[in-house]
This record gives C-alpha cells, sequence and structure tokens, in this order.
C-alpha cells in the first residue's frame, strides 16, 4: 500500500463537504444519507488506513528547508484517529434529527464533514508544522458551524471564539519557530528533538518558549484563564458542542500539547523545571475553578461546558506530570471523557430538542417522561463523577496515581483538586439526574406530560455510548494495555 | 471455610472475594434479614405505587449488601459500598412525599460525599502500601506503623481518616449521623429495618476493616475511634429520649447502639493482643442488634400500616389489646435494653468487659495508648467512658420503656380513639404475624444459650478480625456480669421516672398528659452547622471567587486585547505614522515651500498698497482676536488707493484752475512785499 493512501481519509469528508458547499442538496433524505455514507467510508477507511498503511512518513511538499508538509501515522495517531473516527458517525446521525427544523442545513453538514478531515489531518501530521496548519484549519472550518443560528450571541460567541483561536496560535507559532530553529530534526519524535547542544545554558528561554507553546495550545484545551470561550461557544447546535467542543478540537488542543511536549520539546527537558509546575498549576487551577463554575451555572449546555473545561485540565494534570503512568492516565481520561462526555451533550440536546428546555430548574421531574435519555444522563453524570464501575474512575485513579507519583505540593494539591472537582461534579451534574426522576414539586409535572424520549436516530448514539462508558468502567485492561505502549512511546 | 475468589480484570483494579467465618455469618445475616423484610413487605406495601421499582432495588442493594460482606480488598468493598448507597436510594425515598425527599437528599448528599471522601482514603492508602487487599494491607501497614518516618504515618493517618469519612458516615458515626435519625423514618418500614439492621453494618464492616487490618493495636486510632463511638451513642440515647416519633426512637436507638459497636471497634485497638473481649462483643452486637432492630421496625412498621401515623400522642394506646404484637415489641425492648436472658445483654456485657478489662490493663501497665496519655489518664478517661456506657445502656432502657408503656400500656388521651383502637379486628396477616414471631423468638433463644449459640458465632467470625479467644469462657450470668446489666437497669429507671415522666410530658388544655417534644428545633446539626457551610458559606464564597476570576480573566483579556493594546500600540504608530508626515508638512512650510507670484504694485499706489497690506494684516489680526464674530470685512488696499486716487483727482483740478493762479499771485505778492518790509 503506498504512503499516499494517508491522504485519502483527510481528503475524502474535505472534498465532499467543498462539493455540498457548491452544489447543494436541495432533498433533505438524499443529503443525509450522501452525508452518513461519506462519513460511514471514511470511518471505515481511516481504521483501515490506521491498521494496513505503511509506518512511514509521506512527504508532501515544503514551504522551506524546515518546513515540510508531512503525513506519518504513529501510537499517538492511532490513538486519536480512531476516536475522532469512531465517534463521528454517531455524532453525524444525532446531527440529522437535531437539525431537522433548522435553517441552512446543507451548509451545516458540509462544514461538519470538512471538519472531519481536519481533524484527522492533525492526528496524522507528522511534524509540528503540520500539525499547525491543520490546527489552523480546524478553527477556520469551525467558525461557521458556531455562527450557524446567526443569533447575536452566536456571533458575539464566534467572534470571541476566533480572537481567543488566533491568539493563542500566535503563541503556539512563536513556540513552534522556535522549536524548529532549534530542533535536530522536526519529526515527531517520542522524547524530544532539541539539540541539546544549541540549546545549553539556555534553560530558562526554553522553559519560557515552552510554556508559549503550552499556553498557546492551551487555548484550545480551555485552560484557565483562556477558558471563557468554551462556555460561550455553547450556542452552537449541540451536535457542535458535543462533538467538537467536547471531543474533536478541544482534543485536538490536548493532542497538540501533547505531541508538543512528549514529541517536540521532551519530557526529560521539562521534569522538575518551573515551566512544568507552571503548567501544573494553572491546570490545577482549571480544575477547581471550573469545577465551581459548574454548580453555580444554571444553564444546562453550559453547565457543562464547563465540566469539559476541568476534565480538559484533569488530562492535562496527568501529562504534565511527564511520566509514562501520567501520559497513559491523560490519554485514557482523553478516551473516556470523549464517550461519556459526548453522551452527556447528547442528553442536553435530546431534552433541549424534545423540550426547549434549556435550564437545569425546568427538568425536574423529567426523567420520568424521557427515561432512556435521563438515564444514559445519569451513566454519563456517575461516570464524570468518578464513581467505580464507570470508566471516569478508572482514568481518575491513574491520575492521581501519577500526581501523587509525581509527589510534592502540586502533586498533592492536585489530587486534592481531583477530590474537590468529584464532589462539585456530583453537585452539579448528579443532582440534575437525581431531581430529574425524584422532583422535589409534585406540582408542575403535569406541564411536563406531552414530552417523550427523542427518537432512534438520537438514541442509539447515546445507547451505544453509554454501554461504552459502562464496558470501560468494568472491564478497562485491554483498552489500558494498549494505551500503554503509546505511553511509553513503543508504538 | 475459605473460599476466594479473584477477578483480577475487572473494575479497574480487580475485584476479589473471599468466605470465611466472619463474612460467611454476616452473609447470611443479611439473607436473613431480607428473607424476613421481604415475606413482610407485600402485606405492608399493598396500596404502595411502583412496587416493581421498590423490589428492583430492594433486591440491587441485597447484592451490593452481599458484596460488601463478601469482598476481599477495600476496593471492592467502596465498589459494593457505593452501589448499596446508590441502590437503597430508592428504597428509602419510596413515597416521594417532600419530607421524604429531603431525607433522601441528605441521605444521598452524605453517601456521595463520604463515597468521594473514602474513595480518596482508599487511593492514599493504595499508594502508600501498594495493595488493597486485607491481608497485605495488614502486613504493610504494621510495617508503616512499627517503622514509619514521620511524613509516611502522617499520610497513613490522613487515609485512614478519610477511608473512615464514608464508612462512619454510614454507620451513623457522630459527627455524620444526621443522615439516620431522618432517613429512618421516612423509608417504608421494611427498608428501614434493612437500613438499620444491616446497611448501617456495612460501614462497621469498614471500621472493622481499618481497625484489625490497617490501624491493627495502634493506640491513637483506637482511642479516636473509641471517643467517637462515645459521643455517637450518648447523643444517640438522647436524642431517642427526646423524639416523639416511634420510628424516629427506633432511628435513634440504632444510632446509639450503634456507638456501641463503634466503641467496641476502638476498644480492638486499645486493647492490641488483649482484645477477645472487645472483638466478640463488637461482632456479637452488630448480630444482635440486626436481629432486635428487625423485630422492633417490623413491629413498628404494622403500627404504621394500620394507621400512617408516626406521632407517640396519637399511636398512644394502639397494642393495648393486641397481646401478640405486645409480646414481639416487647421481645425487641427487653432485648436491645440489656435485661438478662435476651440477646442484647450478652454482647453489652462483652463490650463491658472489654472496657473494664482495658482499665485493670491500664493499671498493670500493659495495653497501648497514644503517646500523649499517661496509664494513669487513660485509665480515669476510660473508667468515665465506662460509666457512659452504663449510662447509656440506661438512657436505652428508659426509651425503650417510654414506647413500650406509651404505645402498649397508656390509654390514648382521646378516649374515641382509644375506643377504634381497641376494637377486635384483624392488624396483620397470618404471615406477618409468623414472621414477626419467628424473628421475635430469635432473640431470647440467643440471649438463653449464648454458649451454644452467640459464643460459637463469635469463635467462627473472629479470625477475620484477628481476635484471640479468651483465656476462659465468659460466665454471662455470674453476679459480676450481672452487675453491669442491673445498673443499667436502675439508672434506666431512674431516667425514665425522672425525666420522660416528669420533664417530656407536658399537660394539655384538657388536662391530659401527653408527650411533649422538648427538644429545641434549632439545635440540629444539619440546619446549625452543614447546611449554612455547605449550602450557603461554601458555594458563595468559592462561587464569588470564581465569578470574580471568570470575570477578571474574560475582562483583563478582553481589555488587554480590546483596550490597551490598541490604544497604546495605536498611539505609537500614530505617532510614527506622524513622524513622516510631520516632516513633510515641516519642510513644505519651510524650506521647499513653493514661492508666490510677487504682487504688481500699480504705479502710483505704492503707498495705499503697502499701509493697506498693513491695516489689513492688523485687522485680521482684531478679526482673530479682540472682534472675534463680526469681521470687519474691508479691504484696506482697496479702501486707501480710493482715498489716493480722489486725492490725485482734486490736486490736479486745484492746479488747472484760475483761482488757483490767483491765489498763487496774492501770495507771491504778499511773499514779496513781506520781504520788502522786512527786509528793508
Amino acid at each position: 500500500m503506498s504512503s499516499y493512501i494517508l491522504l485519502a481519509p483527510i481528503l475524502l469528508p474535505v472534498l465532499s463537504g467543498a462539493g455540498m458547499l457548491l452544489f447543494p442538496f436541495w432533498n433533505a433524505r438524499a443529503r443525509n444519507i450522501f452525508v452518513e455514507a461519506v462519513v460511514v467510508v471514511n470511518t471505515i477507511l481511516t481504521l483501515a488506513v490506521l491498521r494496513l498503511a505503511p509506518r512511514e512518513t509521506l512527504y508532501l511538499f515544503s514551504l522551506s528547508e524546515k518546513l515540510p508538509l508531512t503525513l506519518r501515522i504513529d501510537g499517538l495517531t492511532v490513538f486519536f484517529a480512531a476516536i475522532v473516527a469512531l465517534l463521528w458517525p454517531l455524532a453525524t446521525l444525532y446531527a440529522f434529527e437535531y437539525m431537522r427544523h433548522e435553517e441552512r442545513v446543507n451548509t451545516f453538514l458540509a462544514y461538519y464533514t470538512i471538519t472531519y478531515g481536519v481533524t484527522l489531518g492533525v492526528a496524522f501530521a507528522g511534524n509540528v508544522f503540520s500539525m499547525y496548519l491543520f490546527y489552523e484549519t480546524l478553527t477556520m472550518v469551525t467558525l461557521p458551524l458556531v455562527m450557524h443560528t446567526m443569533a447575536p450571541e452566536a456571533k458575539r460567541a464566534t467572534r470571541k471564539y476566533l480572537y481567543y483561536m488566533i491568539g493563542g496560535t500566535a503563541f503556539a507559532f512563536i513556540a513552534m519557530v522556535f522549536y524548529v530553529l532549534y530542533a535536530g530534526g522536526t519529526e515527531f519524535t517520542y522524547g524530544g528533538t532539541l539539540d541539546l547542544d544549541r540549546i545549553a545554558h539556555h534553560d530558562n528561554v526554553v522553559y519560557l518558549i515552552y510554556l508559549m507553546g503550552f499556553f498557546g495550545f492551551g487555548v484550545k484545551a480551555a485552560v484557565f484563564p483562556f477558558h471563557s470561550w468554551l462556555p460561550d461557544a455553547s450556542v452552537a447546535p449541540t451536535p457542535v458542542t458535543a462533538l467538537l467542543h467536547a471531543v474533536a478540537v478541544v482534543k485536538a488542543g490536548v493532542f497538540a500539547i501533547i505531541r508538543f511536549t512528549y514529541y517536540c520539546v521532551g519530557p526529560s527537558l521539562l521534569a522538575g523545571s518551573w515551566a512544568q509546575h507552571t503548567a501544573l498549576l494553572f491546570a490545577i487551577a482549571t480544575v477547581v475553578f471550573a469545577s465551581t463554575m459548574g454548580v453555580r451555572e444554571p444553564h444546562f449546555k453550559r453547565r457543562l461546558a464547563y465540566s469539559t473545561v476541568s476534565n480538559l485540565s484533569y488530562i492535562l494534570l496527568g501529562v504534565m506530570t511527564l511520566t509514562p503512568l501520567g501520559l497513559l492516565a491523560g490519554l485514557a481520561h482523553l478516551l473516556f471523557h470523549a464517550v461519556m462526555k459526548i453522551s452527556g451533550f447528547f442528553c442536553v440536546g435530546a431534552v433541549m430538542h424534545q423540550t426547549g428546555r434549556e435550564y437545569v430548574y425546568d427538568l425536574d421531574g423529567l426523567g420520568r417522561r424521557m427515561p432512556l435519555t435521563f438515564g444514559a444522563f445519569l451513566i454519563s453524570a456517575l461516570s464524570l463523577t468518578g464513581i467505580p464501575l464507570f470508566s471516569g474512575f478508572v482514568s481518575k485513579w491513574l491520575i492521581a496515581r501519577s500526581l501523587f507519583a509525581q509527589g510534592g505540593i502540586l502533586g498533592q494539591a492536585g489530587v486534592l483538586a481531583l477530590l474537590y472537582s468529584a464532589l462539585m461534579t456530583a453537585v452539579y451534574l448528579l443532582t440534575v439526574a437525581v431531581r430529574a426522576f425524584f422532583p422535589d414539586r409534585e406540582a408542575d409535572t403535569a406541564s411536563l406530560a406531552s414530552y417523550t424520549d427523542p427518537s432512534w436516530q438520537m438514541l442509539l448514539p447515546l445507547g451505544v455510548f453509554s454501554v461504552v462508558t459502562v464496558l470501560f468502567g468494568v472491564c478497562a485492561g485491554p483498552v489500558l494495555s494498549a494505551l500503554e505502549g503509546i505511553a511509553q512511546g513503543l508504538v | 471455610m475459605d473460599i476466594s475468589l479473584a477477578l483480577p480484570r475487572l473494575c479497574g483494579m480487580g475485584l476479589s472475594f473471599r468466605v470465611d467465618g466472619f463474612r460467611l455469618l454476616f452473609a447470611c445475616l443479611t439473607t436473613y434479614m431480607w428473607l424476613m423484610t421481604s415475606l413482610f413487605t407485600p402485606e405492608y406495601m399493598a396500596h404502595a405505587r411502583k412496587k416493581g421499582r421498590y423490589w428492583f432495588f430492594l433486591l440491587a442493594t441485597y447484592l451490593a449488601t452481599m458484596g460488601v460482606f463478601l469482598s476481599d480488598d477495600l476496593y471492592t468493598t467502596f465498589v459494593f459500598f457505593e452501589l448499596m448507597s446508590l441502590a437503597s436510594y430508592v428504597c428509602v425515598i419510596h413515597d416521594e412525599k417532600p419530607a421524604t425527599m429531603r431525607a433522601g437528599g441528605v441521605y444521598l448528599a452524605v453517601a456521595v460525599i463520604g463515597g468521594l471522601v473514602t474513595l480518596m482514603g482508599i487511593f492514599l492508602l493504595y499508594h502508600l502500601t501498594g495493595s488493597l487487599s486485607f491481608a497485605s494491607l495488614r502486613a504493610s501497614c504494621a510495617d508503616l506503623l512499627a517503622g514509619g518516618g514521620r511524613e509516611e504515618l502522617k499520610w497513613l493517618y490522613i487515609a485512614g481518616l478519610c477511608v473512615l469519612f464514608g464508612f462512619g458516615a454510614k454507620a451513623g458515626m457522630f459527627p455524620l449521623h444526621i443522615w439516620l435519625p431522618m432517613a429512618h423514618p421516612v423509608a417504608p418500614a421494611p427498608a428501614s429495618a434493612l437500613l438499620s439492621g444491616i446497611i448501617t453494618k456495612s460501614g462497621i464492616f469498614g471500621l472493622l476493616v481499618l481497625a484489625a487490618d490497617v490501624f491493627a493495636g495502634d493506640g491513637a486510632w483506637g482511642l479516636l475511634i473509641a471517643g467517637l463511638g462515645t459521643a455517637t451513642m450518648l447523643l444517640g440515647g438522647v436524642l431517642a429520649i427526646f423524639s416523639v416519633d416511634i420510628k424516629r426512637t427506633l432511628a435513634c436507638s440504632s444510632m446509639s447502639q450503634l456507638g456501641m459497636i463503634i466503641l467496641g471497634v476502638g476498644m480492638q485497638d486499645l486493647l492490641g493482643e488483649h482484645n477477645a473481649l472487645a472483638v466478640r462483643g463488637t461482632i456479637l452486637h452488630m448480630v444482635n442488634h440486626a436481629n432486635l432492630k428487625l423485630v422492633l421496625f417490623m413491629a413498628a412498621g404494622v403500627i404504621v400500616m394500620n394507621l400512617h401515623k408516626l406521632d407517640l400522642n396519637e399511636i398512644r394506646g394502639y397494642g393495648r389489646k393486641k397481646p401478640l404484637l405486645k409480646a414481639v415489641f416487647l421481645t425487641g425492648a427487653l432485648g436491645i435494653g440489656g435485661i438478662p436472658l435476651f440477646n442484647g445483654y450478652v454482647s453489652k456485657t462483652l463490650l463491658h468487659e472489654s472496657i473494664v478489662e482495658y482499665v485493670e490493663l491500664l493499671h498493670q501497665g500493659a495495653g497501648s495508648l497514644p503517646g500523649f496519655l499517661t496509664p494513669h489518664q487513660a485509665a480515669a478517661l476510660f473508667q468515665g467512658i465506662e460509666w457512659l456506657f452504663l449510662l447509656t445502656g440506661g438512657m436505652t432502657v428508659a426509651y425503650m420503656t417510654k414506647l413500650f408503656v406509651c404505645v402498649f400500656v397508656e390509654r390514648n388521651a382521646d378516649p374515641a380513639l382509644q375506643r377504634e383502637y381497641d376494637r377486635k379486628g384483624r392488624y396483620c396477616s397470618p404471615l406477618t404475624g409468623t414472621v414477626l414471631c419467628l424473628a421475635a423468638l430469635v432473640l431470647p433463644v440467643l440471649g438463653c444459650l449464648p454458649g451454644l449459640t452467640l459464643d460459637r458465632l463469635a469463635d467462627t467470625a473472629q479470625t477475620f478480625l484477628h481476635g484471640h479467644s479468651p483465656a476462659h469462657p465468659v460466665h454471662y450470668f455470674s453476679l459480676v456480669n450481672l452487675k453491669g446489666g442491673l445498673i443499667s437497669v436502675a439508672i434506666g429507671a431512674a431516667i425514665y421516672l425522672l425525666i420522660v415522666r416528669r420533664g417530656l410530658m407536658a399537660r394539655r388544655e384538657d388536662g391530659a398528659r401527653v408527650y411533649a417534644d422538648r427538644w429545641p428545633k434549632k439545635l440540629d446539626l444539619l440546619t446549625l452547622v452543614y447546611e449554612p457551610v455547605l449550602l450557603r458559606a461554601l458555594p458563595a464564597l468559592c462561587g464569588g471567587a470564581c465569578r470574580l476570576l471568570d470575570l477578571l480573566s474574560d475582562g483583563v483579556i478582553t481589555f488587554v486585547a480590546g483596550t490597551v493594546f490598541p490604544a497604546v500600540f495605536g498611539f505609537f504608530c500614530r505617532v510614527l505614522d506622524f513622524v513622516t508626515d510631520g516632516c513633510v508638512l515641516l519642510l513644505r512650510r519651510t524650506t521647499h515651500r513653493q514661492r508666490r507670484p510677487a504682487p504688481v504694485v500699480p504705479d502710483g499706489y505704492r503707498f495705499s498698497y503697502y499701509a493697506g497690506t498693513c491695516l489689513n494684516a492688523a485687522a485680521r489680526l482684531l478679526d482673530r482676536t479682540v472682534r472675534r464674530g463680526r469681521p470687519s470685512g474691508r479691504d484696506y488696499v482697496l479702501l486707501l488707493a480710493e482715498r489716493q486716487s480722489l486725492y490725485k483727482d482734486t490736486r490736479r483740478l486745484i492746479r488747472a484752475s484760475a483761482s488757483f493762479s490767483l491765489l498763487m499771485m496774492g501770495l507771491g505778492l504778499a511773499a514779496v512785499v513781506l520781504y520788502l518790509l522786512v527786509l528793508q
């Protein structure tokens, strides 16, 4: 198999989406079938490529001597691309039903599909420049999705989204340029490729540059104080919030940080430095901050967005311990959180779609009318809280272990932050689920009588995600042993 | 018997189970409790809605409780413990009334918060010891306690406290008991029996693991647990005496009895090598209390099932003409009151003896105790605790007497109601009656034949707690041991007569004496401390701080990016921009100024031109300053030129005229005449 096959999973959705923009469908049914077919075919293609394609670098072209555009598959690529590929078809299925009554669905689905290819591009990138390119493109192709409703607050959120992203990538760009100039080779290599002789005695500069990269890519990962675009961006339609702002976009930020930390600068260079401590400190601050804000937030979707902010920083907490155990923990949480949070958002979306209710105090007793939706939400909430038997527990346990192995005040503070956050998660998610099933006030349940669970297109993804959440929680062994190879850089 | 099962790949950490004497005993006890309550439930719940849900979660709770008692590592214990908490919640809130929902909310909150804190503690233990199975915990914690550094010991205690938090909360331990007096009364009676009888024991199970495996023989830990146990049993007893609600009284009684059990758990560690009495007392009181509460809550359930009332003044006199119910309740009351020949007496005696033994050991200089106490102080302290124990026993007698006298002896204050109560009629089905009798029959059997029954149970179960068989069998009915029981009864009689009859009864307007709720409403840990702190102060503080941070971060970013950055850089850029422009302008004004063509001054008008220009300039200056707003609008050049041409014309005309010539001639003549006259 020629290595040019690596281009296929990226180009197929991008070209299909572009085609839809140029030649819009007039028939909703045909359009849906086309989109779902493209997405499913691309998923199969991606998985096949990940499994079969040769593990060699595909060199496309070069902007300058040191800036070649290359694609390559390694362990981390397989991990991230597989998550994206497996979640996309289900999210698309959900989007059909959710967007049924919206306008400009053709444009929406076109960009939605393009985003699929671009996200895979981030995963497949073979060096930091290629990743940066796809990363920047990802911002651009998701803009129309955030702005979709065209409401004033959507436009405002989009502006904010754009400013934050551009500002972030500006910092990341500085870090990238520095790295490219001082690296031995720009190909992603586990352990980093900085030329140690050339940067000798300039430790503090390296750390500063690293932090620029961390916070630059950290804007997508919603690190405090660059988090506030994420709750605001929840004005986007739910399929966007769920898939992009819980998985694809934000996890691309985390993915980029992992790449930059472990594959460019190198964990051994950073371990024990003030750069690492600063990054850990901000991750801890984000966890504490976002969990508290989650409790205060009455808007259901924004509340979950805050939960995403704190969970992204869980991942960063694990990653920034700079140990294989920490990376394993981070990757595990990346995977588990993707599944359980997308499930949570889909429940929110189902509620909004079926009832139009957006605030948590309006949901009392709704669990009786929409048992399947809220059952899925309960599982998601329990898992996010970190109750054993659900997947969230497994990864949180690993993160806590890696933090404790890290030791020091920051390690202990991190574990405390995890505990605090778990308690707050219980408050801001479990209470919603409990009150949906067991309302405090019996009186106004009559107004709920007409609401029902949504159609199969919405329930199928929810069911799959719930089952997977429990499955990972009960039997995480195989997944963890697969991730262990990636975390140690063996794959 | 020793069977174990390990499922290492499951649930992240792996699950492991074991069946040995202790676990078998409690597995059987759990099953027995579920069997009895399940036989009672159909009649109790006959008119309830959603029975399917109730049964489902009841069975889920059963499964989880079995999981707790059969677990062989702390992680497995915890997994099933959480499952049990969540499943039992649905049983507790079955009727979904507002009061129930509130109590259920507290129950769930305590369970979830306790669970997460416990998980944290388990995690710390795992980090410290590398394993969570009971056997390896015991080994590695013994090493740590014997030779661990200060830092490690500190973390071990922190871990222990965290684990204690969740399990202690479930065991109704002070100050985490708040859920217990709330949740028991509102739950359906069969669920109350299970909650009180066996689910609280799963919390004790965690405490036992901590005491026997993690802090085996550690004096400080023992003292802490014993202290908390003492506080729990006293508070429970006092609350029960003050209560005027039959199920709440029983719930507080549970708390009090659990306090005794917790005290026993603490004594195990304090006694160290000599812990036989404490271990056996603890196990047997767990068994006995489960049986007692089964009987008492089911008996109370029969009353509630018929009357749907819990207030003592309303159900007063209900049992007067119901000998079966009366006998059953009396058996339970005697059992829990620690009356000889009933089962409670046996375990209470053992617990009492363990305290006495510890005091003796202290006098001999043996027994482990924390470093900050001298043996003498400790001995005095535990003599005090011994008396408090007897006092609690007395309180038990007092509040059970209060319940029994109220329901089964006295008449209701309302004679009509009493007549209705006394009417013959079926108040429970034969099945329920049989279940009640069987459950009650167990109590005197255990109490009369302790050597055949309870001692054997203790023999098989004590290996789990690493208890050592006592040097000599305990003679329960010897005078020394009877003395403790009798003192308790005496105290109980005194409390009942002096406090309950005098202090806690009030005379109603119509003269009837009724039970009064004298407990100050405000004196409630939940509404006094926990709710204000957790629901108001903490969210307000943290939330406010975070909101501020959010605004600040957002505001700072917006301000910096939107205002400061453009302003500062814009200013610089404008300055820079102006430098170029300014240079060009300066050059244009100075060296590179375009010359204007020189004005053509008409001949003959030179003066009026220059003077007019000067006047014009002066007028412009005045226009701009003094005459601002009302310019003169004159052109002085023109004005002067006009005047000049007029002057020229006039001069020319005059010069050309005859009169001018005559005038000139005259002037000439005059000059000549003047010359001649003057000069000559």
